[in-house]
């Protein structure tokens, strides 16, 4: 599984992989042009493959005010 | 996918919105143009100039000090401690953590110290706290400037945020504030210290992905007076839109800062938004007998009393 963290929500979820990082997205109701994606010290596109046992995590980078 | 622009090394960013992806070395070179390009469109620094950057310690104001420093611009942080319990000493010690890393240490204005920390200020005026923050935040940017002979004050908007201001502005038909929208705020006779926006060219993913890259410590959590604030619902109206049709957010701000000065309302609202005098209290520019911040001071001190 991957493991698929929003630390700004105190979010965690699983999904099977792998899986391109636009369809994690999706399963995770979040808007693509919203966030960035990593995984470790790497920025992922939104087309790359996250494979089995690999964490990521989502950061809005939306900032209000 | 392959970076578009050396084609060798795997992407590492996607913009669709500029039909381009880049791996992170290719993509600090776009950054940087994106900037020096948004800079000498209205030219809004020389390289004379003393920049005062206000920071945050979130990711916009500490990339816009990097990449101005960089740039080999003459700069000095600026951090406003608004008070807010956590959050702002959590912010504060990126910032000073940032700076350090780069041999300078940020000039701090503590709001608690100085009798308007925003949550009180807020509460004691009955305004929202974002509308009390920015009154706040403009009267200590010209201040600090006036002080310390800066030549201009720096923010770290972004292009989201001219765009969700925009949108706002729009739905509203409010000309006064659509006429003062601009990266550039001129410098007035009486005081107002010149003000930009060097990063109006660049999206927030942008920003986000140029700091990650460069492994700048920003703050991710967000202001927690911010949760319900008007803007967050005009960038999402516009992310739906952008999603659909990437690009369409630098088309709607860029088209604008082509033809602002065509409507005539706005050109007319604009006429008089000079401060004629100054603040009998602090001096400061206003447009009042007493400026907005020394106002809100007062309040809070009388407040205060009555407890």
């Amino acid at each position: 599984m991957i493991r698929v963290r929003i630390p700004q929500k105190n979010k965690e979820i699983e999904v099977r992989g792998p899986r391109r990082v636009l369809d994690i997205l999706a399963d995770a109701g979040v808007r693509p042009t919203t966030v960035i994606v990593t995984r470790g010290k790497d920025l992922l596109t939104k087309d790359q493959r996250v494979e089995d046992g690999e964490t990521i995590d989502i950061l809005s980078v939306v900032s209000g005010g | 996918m392959k970076c578009k622009r050396c084609g060798k090394t795997p992407a590492a960013v996607d913009l669709p919105s500029h039909h381009a992806a880049f791996c992170p070395d290719c993509f600090f070179v776009f950054f940087r143009r994106q900037v020096e390009d948004g800079i000498r469109r209205f030219s809004l620094l020389a390289p004379d100039d003393r920049v005062l950057v206000c920071v945050s310690g979130g990711k916009d104001s500490l990339v816009l000090w990097d990449v101005l420093m960089e740039l080999g611009y003459r700069t000095e942080g600026l951090y406003i401690d608004l008070g807010i319990r956590g959050y702002s000493d959590r912010s504060k010690e990126k910032v000073i953590a940032y700076a350090a890393g780069r041999g300078k240490e940020p000039i701090v204005v503590d709001l608690r110290a100085e009798g308007a920390p925003i949550p009180e200020a807020a509460r004691i005026s009955r305004k929202e706290e974002c509308a009390v923050c920015g009154t706040v935040k403009r009267y200590f940017f010209n201040r600090i400037a006036a002080q310390r002979a800066f030549t201009v004050v720096a923010t770290g908007h972004n292009l989201d945020d001219e765009a969700a201001r925009l949108l706002g502005n729009l739905l509203h038909w409010d000309g006064d504030h659509l006429a003062r929208q601009h990266p550039l705020l001129p410098e007035t006779s009486d005081g107002l210290v010149r003000k930009v926006k060097p990063l109006w060219r660049l999206s927030e993913l942008e920003t986000a992905s140029y700091g990650f890259l460069k492994g700048i410590d920003f703050v991710t959590e967000e202001c927690p007076m911010s949760v319900d604030a008007t803007s967050l619902v005009y960038k999402e109206a516009l992310s739906l839109i952008e999603d659909a049709m990437p690009g369409t957010r630098s088309k709607f701000y860029s088209g604008f800062l082509r033809f602002r000065n065509v409507p005539e309302f706005i050109a007319k609202s604009g006429e008089d938004d000079r401060p004629a005098g100054t603040c009998g209290v602090c001096g400061a520019p206003s447009y009042t007998e007493t400026c907005g911040y020394c106002r809100l001071k007062e309040k809070i001190r009388k407040a205060m009393e009555q407890r």
